[in-house]
């Protein structure tokens, strides 16, 4: 319409610079307009008939109106541009060639198949961009190639990467006169860069970007899995919490069933009551790593009736489910029953290796789980080496005094820098009692020790019940039982434990997870302390939750609460060598770093080690990529790998020292497409806008694209001339006279003047 | 009219002094009686204390039960000491948490203590209370010398509890001797059960020959008739736990260890068997034809030869320590 009436695009008055162009007749003309103008006004002035002074004014203004266009045309008025030169310039135009242009949002029809209606070879726009400029077509997705028409786009790309696509068809193109780029995609980007970086070369070279916004804002109806939080790596057997977000559109209030699945067998399902239209929520749920090795565990959501996008109904996450037997050491000060029960409770586990080491007499020691004769046959370790071959430390009732101020260091050590993770038991000789005040152990504990031990003449001692606090109901260390409602449930049902270490206060930072009954004590609590964990379980008596009457004989509780315990304490933990791999997942040919870290046997940061890593690929081959120290941080090392097959590749990260093995760490990575794309597809108009507004340029929906190729002659870049365009033969300015002339006449007849 | 009044009054007055009277009387024979049976009162305040502790009840719940039972363990133990002699007096049991609420700065008391050296009260039939044979100045002795010798948080006096009785599960060790004269009722082979597979320890000690082990193997059949009695050779780590032990002495009773044959009855051999559960972890072991509780009894006599107290307190230590790590 716009068009019609003005003769030019809206964009061409923006960018135009209005200006006369007269000549001697036009002065002429004009003095002879304004003598009809004042002969005009006299006779206006004198006519009475039956007119009042209103009528007369109206009409006078009316007749004014007209000599004053008349004379605004007689001066020739222009709209002066630099428009673009045709056929001297350049155009890049960048097609999305991802798989999320295969969605059909809008109206049945794919994004694609728009790309192909508006800017398909035989289009009227397509035509009418190649009569002015060259054009450059080129399609992208992880990738950007120069394609020789549309029809080559197969759109399966499965990543959009547009900061990568324009800054390669800039690089192609900046040696030539170019107008601009025109970004035809969904902006669905799902790259890791930042956008603005690509940006600034195009923005000193003045080249505009003409985006266009393919497909819906929002979807109608739509369920989507957005993420899932798992552990790369975890022991098996392990009881996995994972949060699942779910997003949807259109399904408000509607139970649906989410599924995990481990290499396709349902290992869970949770029923979801679906959350608002685009409020994303969080689903918890609880499944066990049953089977050994590099799993892949699928999260679904079946796809609804009517959905618009079924492929972000699923997630897939390989996690790595170790089958080691993870090292725990026990220390006990004395012959005491927790030593018996907890050595029952995680017998069966076989990813748990409890060494006990219990004094029974004045250094009289008694080792129960030791791996070899040697071990620990001198008691408790001297040498940080011989501790921290242990991943997890118990103290149970054994006295600060007992351990030389070196040991006291080297657990807190354990924790801090090797990353272990350190329990202490509550009984008369530990906490406060055991003389704990003041030594490195009490900074690594998460609670408070008094410096005031409670003396043998007023002993204190309290029976209670145990209680979770919040964040005990759902954290993996204090879940025993199936569900998180029936695990907070039995807590409380289990029968009372006895406390003889007064612990009331934790430290700021730390996590309680069980209180007394009357939250006065701490039962259980944690926190992080350096590399590591600590606990305080401050109970003399956690098997009379296996031993009670109440406990029938065959329950479980004891045995599931000790193996989870050990089982968190130890996750994570970690070893001198630690293989890295960033993502669980990358692209076929997509370059992927290899990581190392490497420690010696008293965990600190070696860079002088060989470093390989063994690389096995789909095929079964292996083959060597050498390892460097990265020169940023002690001990991590870096290598690189272009993976040219699809499946799965081992990593086995082996480090030596002086022809000494220090250590392996196996890890896996896929490799496989991406459903990347279908997460998040929809348009994002925000995106598109900045970049058309960033760099000069404009933002187009398949609606509007029609003014395209006007648009780029108008603000484009490259070989422009100056261009001076009449604006007196607009049919606006006909109109205007046509309804100046005719409200006259009208007014008149209204008014019975004629 | 005044002959019905005095009469009224006089019956009135006889009730008064025969309800008093009867009072009187049933609390004099309910008190501990003195000397020649101290067992049935072992076994019948048990019982009445049990009643009351048995099911944790709500804290205060459980108070009022206690004052309702009566005075506490040691304090009954005390005025039954005074009232009737050492013996019968420490055959009460001590109940470590059934006193919730008390105050926290409590005196030394018996709750936060990690070992009862625990009798198993069974019922022994018609003929006397076998359970407390040598009780309890064996036990006594033995926790004296057991203070002594290892580094472990053990309660200085005896402690002696119902099979049947809930608060049993507690303790995770009991000993029970003279099991040739053992007829567990029902409730107490079902709560011995329990017990053992639940993860408590039984060690048997002082019978003799082919006749009592029949009493105590039956017995034991009924309360776990699923798992073999076996040998118990001396390379299971239970000989050196602590000690090492390398023959299985026969220890004689204070009658025997004068001199002459150790034996009695026709239990010549002394012998250490076992009852494993499914996974092969000892539940009960079996001294037969030996007295380990007499040598602690009598280990500070001069007559009593040292050779069997220290064997006798050697391997119930290593029973001990291997019971509360295995």
């Amino acid at each position: 319409m716009f068009e019609f009436l003005f003769k030019y695009r809206p964009l061409a008055f923006e960018e135009g610079v209005f200006a006369f162009r007269p000549t001697a007749a036009t002065y002429v003309a004009t003095l002879l307009v304004l003598a009809a103008a004042v002969v005009a006004l006299r006779t206006y002035r004198q006519v009475r008939a039956n007119s009042r002074p209103l009528d007369r004014g109206i009409l006078t203004g009316i007749r004014l109106a007209v000599l004053a266009l008349l004379v605004v045309c007689l001066w020739r008025p222009v709209l002066v541009l630099s428009q673009v030169e045709p056929q001297q310039n350049f155009l890049g135009i960048l097609v999305d060639d991802s798989r999320s242009m295969q969605i059909a949002d809008v109206e049945g029809e794919s994004r694609a198949d728009v790309i192909g209606r508006e800017l398909g070879d035989e289009s009227p726009l397509f035509s009418a961009l190649r009569d002015r400029f060259a054009v450059r077509l080129f399609g992208f997705s992880s990738r950007t190639d120069r394609v020789g028409s549309m029809g080559e786009l197969a759109h399966d790309g499965t990543r959009t990467d547009v900061g990568q696509a324009l800054t390669r068809a800039w690089e192609e193109l900046s040696g030539v006169p170019l107008s601009g780029l025109v970004l035809v995609t969904d902006g669905a980007d799902n790259a890791d860069g930042a956008i603005e970086e690509t940006l600034l070369p195009l923005q000193a070279a003045g080249v505009p970007v003409f985006t266009v916004g393919l497909g819906r804002e929002a979807y109608s109806q739509d369920i989507q899995i957005s993420r899932v939080d798992t552990p790369r790596s975890v022991l098996r057997g392990a009881a996995l919490v994972v949060d699942v977000v779910v997003a949807q559109t259109g399904y408000r209030g509607e139970r649906v069933n989410l599924v995990v699945e481990d290499e396709g067998r349902i290992v869970a399902d949770e029923t979801v009551t679906l959350p608002a239209d685009g409020e994303p929520t969080t689903v918890r749920v609880r499944f066990t790593a049953a089977d050994a090795g590099p799993r892949l565990f699928t999260f679904r959501i079946a796809p609804q009736p009517d959905e618009m996008v079924t492929q972000n109904n699923e997630q897939n996450v390989l996690i790595v489910v170790e089958d080691t037997a993870e090292k725990v050491l026990y220390f006990e000060g004395e012959p005491r029953w927790e030593v018996k029960f907890l050595r029952r409770a995680v017998a069966d586990d076989e990813n748990l290796q409890l060494a006990v080491l219990q004094r029974t007499a004045e250094n009289k020691f008694m080792r129960m789980g030791v791996e070899s004769a040697e071990d620990l046959v001198g008691g408790f370790p001297r040498t940080r080496a011989e501790l921290f071959e242990y991943r997890a430390l118990i103290l149970g009732g054994i006295e600060a005094n007992h351990f030389t101020p070196d040991q006291l260091r080297m657990i807190a050590d354990f924790v801090g820098e090797r990353g272990g993770g350190l329990l202490m038991l509550g009984s008369r000789r530990s906490f406060a009692e055991g003389g704990y005040a003041g030594t490195p152990v009490a900074d690594v504990l998460p609670v408070v020790i008094p410096e005031q031990a409670a003396d043998d003449e007023s002993r204190f001692f309290v029976e209670t019940a145990v209680r979770p606090t919040r964040p005990g109901q759902t954290h993996p260390a204090t879940q025993i039982a199936e569900t998180e409602q029936a695990s907070a449930a039995r807590w409380l049902e289990l029968p009372p434990i006895t406390l003889v270490n007064a612990v009331r206060d934790v430290k700021p930072g730390a996590t309680t997870l069980l209180t007394s009954d009357d939250e006065s004590l701490v039962v259980l609590a944690f926190q992080r302390y350096g590399a590591g964990k600590a606990l305080a379980f401050p109970i003399q008596d956690s098997w009379m939750w296996q031993m009670h009457v109440d406990i029938d004989v065959e329950d479980q509780t004891h045995e599931t609460l000790w193996r989870r315990l050990l089982r968190w304490m130890v996750d994570g933990v970690p070893d001198q060598v630690v293989a890295d791999v960033p993502a669980e997942r990358v692209e076929l040919d997509e370059p992927l770093t290899l990581g190392a870290e490497v420690d010696d046997a008293n965990y600190e940061e070696i860079n002088t080690s060989q470093v390989s890593a063994w690389i096995t690929d789909p095929d079964d081959e292996l083959f060597e990529v050498p390892m460097d120290w990265t020169a940023d941080r002690d001990g991590e090392y870096q290598a690189s790998l272009t993976p040219r097959k699809e499946g799965l590749y081992e990593v086995r990260v082996e480090a030596t020292q002086d022809g000494e093995l220090l250590g392996t760490d196996t890890t896996w990575v896929r490799v496989a497409p991406s459903d990347a794309e279908y997460y998040d597809s929809t348009r994002r108009t925000a995106f598109l806008e900045r970049i058309a507004d960033e760099t000069g340029g404009r933002f187009y929906t398949a609606d509007t694209i029609d003014g395209l190729a006007d648009d780029i002659q108008t603000v484009g870049g490259g070989v422009t001339v100056i261009e001076e365009r009449d604006l007196w033969d607009m049919p606006a300015v006909l109109l205007a006279f046509l309804l100046l002339v005719v409200g006259e006449w009208g007014y008149r007849r209204a008014r019975g003047l004629a | 009219m005044r002959l019905p009044v005095f009469a009224r009054a006089g019956v009135t007055a006889a009730t008064v002094v025969a309800v008093g009277w009867a009072t009187l009387w049933a609390a004099g024979h309910l008190a501990p009686p003195a000397g020649p049976e101290p067992a049935r009162l072992a076994a019948a305040v048990p019982e009445v204390l049990a009643s009351a502790s048995a099911v944790p009840a709500p804290p205060r719940l459980a108070g009022l039960a206690r004052r309702a039972a009566g005075p506490p363990a040691e304090q009954l133990a005390g005025l039954a000491r005074r009232a009737a002699g050492p013996p019968a007096a420490q055959r009460q049991p001590i109940f470590r948490r059934s006193d919730i609420r008390r105050s926290s700065r409590g005196n030394l008391n018996a709750d936060a203590r990690e070992f009862f050296f625990t009798r198993a009260v069974y019922n022994s039939g018609y003929r006397w209370s076998s359970w407390a044979t040598d009780y309890p100045k064996a036990d006594r002795q033995f926790l004296i010398i057991l203070e002594r010798l290892i580094d472990l948080d053990a309660y200085e006096a005896e402690n002696a509890v119902r099979l049947d009785d809930p608060n049993v599960r507690r303790f995770p060790f009991l000993y029970a001797l003279e099991v040739g004269d053992m007829y567990m009722s029902e409730a107490e082979a079902e709560g011995l059960r329990d017990y053992l597979l639940a993860g408590g320890f039984l060690m048997i000690d002082d019978f003799w020959g082919t006749w009592e082990w029949a009493n105590f193997e039956s017995e034991i059949r009924r309360v776990l008739p699923e798992h073999p009695i076996v040998d118990i050779p001396l390379d299971h780590p239970i000989f050196n736990t602590v000690y090492n032990i390398e023959e299985i002495v026969q220890v004689p009773s204070i009658g025997n260890a004068q001199g002459g044959p150790t034996w009695e009855r026709d239990g010549y051999e002394p012998q250490v068997k076992g009852i494993f559960d499914d996974d092969g972890r000892l539940m009960v072991i079996i001294n037969w034809n030996t007295d380990i509780g007499d040598a602690w009894e009598w280990a500070e006599s001069p007559y009593y030869p040292l050779r069997y107290s220290t064997y006798a307190i050697e391997i119930t230590i290593n029973i001990i320590v291997y019971a509360m790590s295995h």
